[in-house]
């Protein structure tokens, strides 16, 4: 088969062709046979390609130029092709991908920690940057622990504060943490360092308590501990749990301490000003500190000569009602799923 | 504690602003709760002096008076006032009410023309005025009263009572009276204390000659004192007093009565007043009660007394219970001429004994149980005299019947080291400085050996026995907001946390991550509750600990499981419409066996408990066909036990009577089963009204925790390429699919990389009594590539295990 010549006509009629195939290909792939076709090793620019060759050698330099010139056009209109197709691929799936974005998205469910273990955490996690360990206690104590060795003789009144459940002949729900500071002073040596979260209960059926409640109680007990450190700790606690900036430190009675004191925090909500959540007073009572009793240090073992130390208990519910606008503190622990949800 | 400000002013002179003294008292330990303000305020109305007085010129009842009411009014000169009363004359000092000015009734008086004459005001009654109920006439006032002066400077009873409420402290019985209080007020503010007069004209009969006094139980009443008064008329008292009493929170009876409620809120000394006629010999006898005894108390009980019980008796019977209540028989009645007053000291904790027994509390047992002031026994008994003179009319019999039961008790002192008090206080006070505070308090001191200072403790202050409570007083007289606050130094410590509370917060935090919310709820349970769990007789959390006093019936237990608890929490929430309730709580539960039983301690393992139901699809996303329930709670089990680190494994069915018995699993551990997990037995689900899919998990974290930590260890991660081979089995329904999976894991041993279910299917073009599982192999080897023969071995052995053990055959 004789090859076909080069000739001027010939390129140009290929050139044609070659173009309105490459405008016909409608797709990537149609694009990639119509390439195929003219540029491939059987294709028909190849072939002419392959027929500059045989021309006469005058002849074969200015053909070959017409023929790459031509090459070069044909390769432009096929990448030009390629990139309007690809432009017009993306464009399609882009557009049959898009959605409704305002639709809401797929949800896991919703986990929380109760409030009132988020403050416990933090409480426990603060402390334990001061090297205050965690102890823990019974929920049902014998009157010696909750009472009689914490300086509260079965006649004393300071029982009637307690409300008390009892359990048992001698046995009651704890009515306070501070039992705690028996059973963890007793047989061990000083000083000392813990803190004792969990729950207490009090026969309280009044609307603004609960019968169940959190405490956390925590004492230090070494040679010199003053109440000059007691206040230190409880700046720095209620300053990291609260933000509370102003405390006050009211002379009150606890049977088991000596000095003791009420400690509450200037009202966040109001500044101090008065409002509904302090009473109007400007002040949310928060606890109860002081230095440890003597007659607890002896109770334990303890020679209360050398050894002194404080101690103070406060309610877990508190912080958590105040930074979160709890109303009052049986919505913590009623399991109402459209509270906890919230908080 | 009720303090009307008027009387305690009368016992110490403050100048201190009221609201700056109720700051005082409050920071210093005696806790100010309300200052409130009870009756009118009558100084708009004025003092008038009657110049003179004429009869209305149309009316034959009526004066026309011409009152002066100082130089504010009318420029001095007098105005013209109509009045009605029989008894205004010219002279008077009365109290006017000027046109413009609200009556204590909310009116407000205007100018008016009484028959023709205009009246420029209006002279007022007691009654008009709220003073008193009298209506016979205007008020008159004293002669001395200034004109023009505000009615309240004249008259201090029209003055606006105001009341400090305080809150007191168990330690501070001497509190509970003005006296206590104005005390205080006396160390806060340096006022002066004035003690009440108790000087009173007696008769030449001696009140030994009339009673006779003895203490037969010397431990149950220290000290008895008895005074007579003779030839009292017993009537109401007056206004000032009705008032006082009533600003007090204490109700006026008579005023014999009165007298002796105005002492004990004066002093804090309790008294009684017996009918002397019914005071059989005229003997007192202070004794413990006999077996058997009863007396008939003023509140009309006849009361069955025990051993302990003090009593007071007269030559033949008891007359009253001790420091609680007086007997009907003896009591004060109109016909009462000769009074005898007791003031005496019993022992607090018998006094409390019989008060907690009988249910039995009075304004007087509640100072009795705190302890009064031994000393102050015979001033009470002085003052109360005094009183009955004044406002009965009585004359009291010379001197008093004054027993002690032993030697009078010396003042109480407490050495203190001024060192060890700012060592406890973290303060620098000196020595002297802290005499001058405690000196406020009447507490004396003296230098005595090594620097110390010995305090002497006056008598009202029982509450002062260590030197850690002179510590206290010092502290709070020198203000606890002035010691200077400072963080302690102490040596590092390592802080490490024991491992239930490790597991607790993983616990937590892996139901959390899985959905669940965090609830607390009650530790109390209703016994019938472990009916409704359908829970066997012999079951274990049956053995429950019992409230003696619970708050109601449904709270009478404290429970042994969470269940009940959570149950109850999710028919509230589902009550609400919320359907989706997952929750779980971390606690103690209770048994009233175990160990810890042994020493009469409740045994408190530490549990968890999760509920999850199910309701309607709500969300465009959900799937349409939802998993079936258990699995959802399987899951959160199976990736609760990953996240605790335990050993732990899942084995089917569980014989728990409220889980449903083909679909639930227990929880294993090598220490035994430690939990369950499953869907809620449809008997129980009706017991506590849950109508919606509901699922539950339960986990014994004690036992978790006692066992090792098992930290996850590392296994070559390989690079060769995974093969997959995917085989659909028919299995017979019965085959359980974890079983299956078990098999296969073994049979291909450790080149299989990971096997799953990944379909399972039954019905249509599979036989009847047959489903068709699918499972998915993954093949690696760390150390090169399969071959395609090696894969189909491996494929084969399986296929050939799962027909020769299982029945099964390629679908």
């Amino acid at each position: 088969m004789a090859e076909p010549s080069v000739s001027t006509e010939r390129l140009a009629a290929l050139e044609a062709s070659s173009r309105e195939a490459i405008d016909a290909a409608a797709d990537l792939t149609a694009l990639v046979e119509v390439r195929a076709r003219i540029l491939g090793r059987k294709g028909s620019l190849s072939e002419l390609l392959r027929g500059v060759g045989q021309l006469p050698p005058e002849e074969r330099a200015r053909t070959g130029e017409a023929v790459n010139a031509s090459k070069a056009r044909i390769e432009s209109w096929l990448e030009e092709r390629r990139a309007a197709l690809d432009a017009r691929a993306r464009d399609h799936a882009l557009a049959s991908g898009r959605l409704d974005v305002t639709l809401p998205g797929a949800a896991a469910p919703l986990g929380r920690l109760h409030p009132v273990t988020r403050v416990e955490r933090e409480v426990v996690s603060f402390f334990a940057g001061l090297g205050f360990s965690v102890e823990e206690g019974p929920e049902v104590e014998t009157d010696f622990h909750n009472f009689e060795a914490l300086n509260i003789p079965a006649d004393h009144p300071a029982r009637d504060e307690h409300d008390t459940f009892y359990v048992g002949p001698g046995r009651v729900l704890r009515t306070h943490t501070s039992p705690v500071q028996i059973r963890t002073m007793t047989g061990r040596k000083p000083p000392f360092r813990f803190i004792a979260p969990g729950r207490v209960y009090r026969h309280d059926i009044s609307p603004r308590h609960s019968p169940m409640f959190q405490q956390v109680e925590g004492f230090l007990v070494d040679e010199s501990t003053s109440f000059a450190e007691l206040k230190g700790v409880l700046y720095a606690f209620a300053k990291h749990i609260m933000g509370a900036t102003k405390l006050r430190f009211r002379a009150s009675f606890f049977p088991f301490t000596e000095p003791s004191a009420e400690l509450d925090f200037e009202c966040l909500l109001c500044d101090g000003a008065g409002c509904a959540t302090c009473s109007q007073t400007g002040w949310i009572e928060w606890g109860g500190c002081g230095m440890i009793h003597p007659r607890v240090l002896t109770a334990c073992g303890i020679d209360p000569e050398r050894w002194q130390g404080f101690a103070f208990g406060m309610g877990l519910e508190r912080p958590a009602m105040l930074r979160q606008g709890i109303p009052h503190i049986r919505l913590l622990y009623e399991g109402d799923v459209r509270v906890l949800e919230q908080l | 504690m009720r303090v009307p400000v008027s009387w305690l002013r009368e016992l110490v002179a403050f100048e201190l602003p009221l609201e700056a003294l109720a700051e005082r008292l409050t920071a210093s330990g005696l806790a100010v709760d309300a200052i409130e303000r009870v009756g009118a305020d009558l100084s708009a109305i004025r003092v008038g002096h009657v110049v003179e007085r004429a009869q209305h010129p149309n009316a034959d009842r009526l004066s026309l008076c011409r009152v002066a009411l100082g130089p504010d009014v009318n420029d001095g000169a007098p105005v013209e006032i109509v009045c009605g009363a029989p008894n205004v004359a010219a002279g008077q000092k009365v109290a006017v009410a000027l046109p413009g000015t609200t009556l204590p009734d909310g009116k407000q008086l205007e100018r008016s023309k009484i028959r023709g004459v205009v009246s420029n005001g209006m002279i007022c009654s007691a009654r008009e005025l709220g003073i008193a109920d009298e209506h016979e006439g205007i008020l008159v006032l004293p002669a001395e009263a200034r004109v023009g002066a505000p009615l309240p400077e004249a008259l201090p009873a029209a003055a606006a009572e105001t009341v400090l409420e305080l809150e007191l402290t168990p330690n501070r019985g001497d509190c509970a009276s003005i006296l206590g209080v104005a005390r205080e007020v006396r160390a806060q503010t340096g006022a002066p204390l004035r003690l009440p007069p108790t000087e009173v004209a007696e008769s030449h009969e001696r009140a030994a000659d009339l009673v006779r006094v003895a203490i037969d139980d010397a431990e149950g009443c220290p000290r008895y004192v008895a005074r007579v008064v003779r030839g009292v008329r017993v009537g109401p008292s007056p206004d000032w007093v009705r008032r006082r009493l009533e600003a007090a929170g204490m109700r006026a009876i008579n005023n014999v009565v009165d007298v002796t409620n105005l002492v004990l809120l004066e002093l804090g000394q309790p008294l009684h007043a017996f009918d002397l006629a019914k005071v059989g010999g005229g003997e007192v006898r202070v004794r413990a009660a006999r077996p058997g005894e009863r007396l008939r108390t003023l509140d009309g009980q006849d009361r069955a007394l025990e051993r302990d019980d003090l009593v007071i008796a007269d030559a033949t019977r008891g007359i009253a219970l001790a420091g609680v209540m007086g007997g009907a028989e003896s009591e004060v009645s109109e016909a009462t001429r000769d009074v005898l007053i007791e003031s005496a000291a019993f022992a607090p904790a018998r006094i409390r004994r019989t008060v907690k027994r009988l249910g039995l509390r009075s304004e007087a047992s509640y100072r009795f149980e705190r302890g009064v002031d031994r000393a102050g026994v015979a001033r009470a008994a002085d003052r109360a005299a005094r009183l009955l003179a004044e406002l009965a009319g009585g004359t009291p019999a010379a001197g008093a019947v004054d027993v002690s039961a032993g030697p009078p008790e010396a003042p109480r002192e407490i050495e203190i080291d001024p060192a060890r008090v700012n060592r406890l206080l973290g303060t620098a006070l000196a020595s002297d400085e802290m005499g001058a505070l405690l000196a406020r308090l009447e507490i004396a001191t003296q230098p005595a050996a090594g620097g110390r200072l010995r305090c002497r403790v006056p008598s009202h202050r029982n509450d002062l026995v260590i030197p850690q409570d002179i510590a206290e007083e010092i502290a709070r007289l020198h203000g606890l907001d002035r010691i200077e606050a400072r963080l302690p130094v102490a040596p590092l410590r390592v802080v490490e946390q024991a491992p239930h509370r490790v597991l607790v917060d993983r616990a937590r935090d892996a139901l959390v991550a899985a959905g669940l919310v965090e609830a607390v709820t009650l530790s109390f349970l209703d016994a019938g509750d472990l009916d409704r769990l359908d829970l066997s007789l012999d079951d274990r959390r049956r053995r429950t600990v019992r409230i003696q006093n619970p708050i109601g019936e449904e709270q009478s237990r404290l429970r042994s499981t969470l269940l009940p608890s959570l149950l109850r929490a999710a028919r509230a929430n589902l009550a609400h419409k919320v359907e989706r309730v997952r929750i779980f709580e971390v606690a103690r539960v209770f048994f009233s066996d175990g160990p810890a039983a042994e020493q009469g301690l409740a045994d408190e393992p530490l549990r968890l408990a999760a509920l999850i139901t199910r309701g309607e699809r709500t969300s465009l996303w959900e799937p349409r066909e939802a998993l079936p329930l258990f699995f959802e709670a399987k899951g959160v089990a199976e990736r609760l036990l990953l996240a605790l680190g335990r050993e732990a494994w899942l084995r089917a069915g569980t014989p728990e009577p409220y889980l449903h018995p083909g679909a639930s699993n227990e929880i294993v551990t090598p220490e035994g089963v430690a939990g369950t997990v499953g869907e809620l037995h449809p008997d129980a689900a009706r017991a506590f009204e849950i109508e919606v899919p509901c699922a539950l998990i339960e986990l014994d974290l004690a036992t978790l925790a006692g066992l090792p930590e098992r930290r996850p260890r590392y296994t070559e991660v390989s690079n060769q390429p995974p093969v997959r081979r995917d085989l659909a089995v028919l299995l017979g329904r019965e085959v359980a699919a974890g079983d299956v999976l078990e098999a296969i894991r073994k049979q291909a041993g450790p080149q299989l990389a990971a096997v799953t279910i990944f379909d399972r299917y039954e019905g249509k073009g599979v036989p009847e009594g047959k489903v068709s599982l699918a499972f998915r192999l993954v093949f690696q080897r760390a150390d090169r590539a399969f071959t395609d023969a090696e894969i189909a071995k491996l494929v084969e052995r399986v296929v050939g295990m799962l027909g020769h053990r299982f029945g099964g055959e390629l679908r």
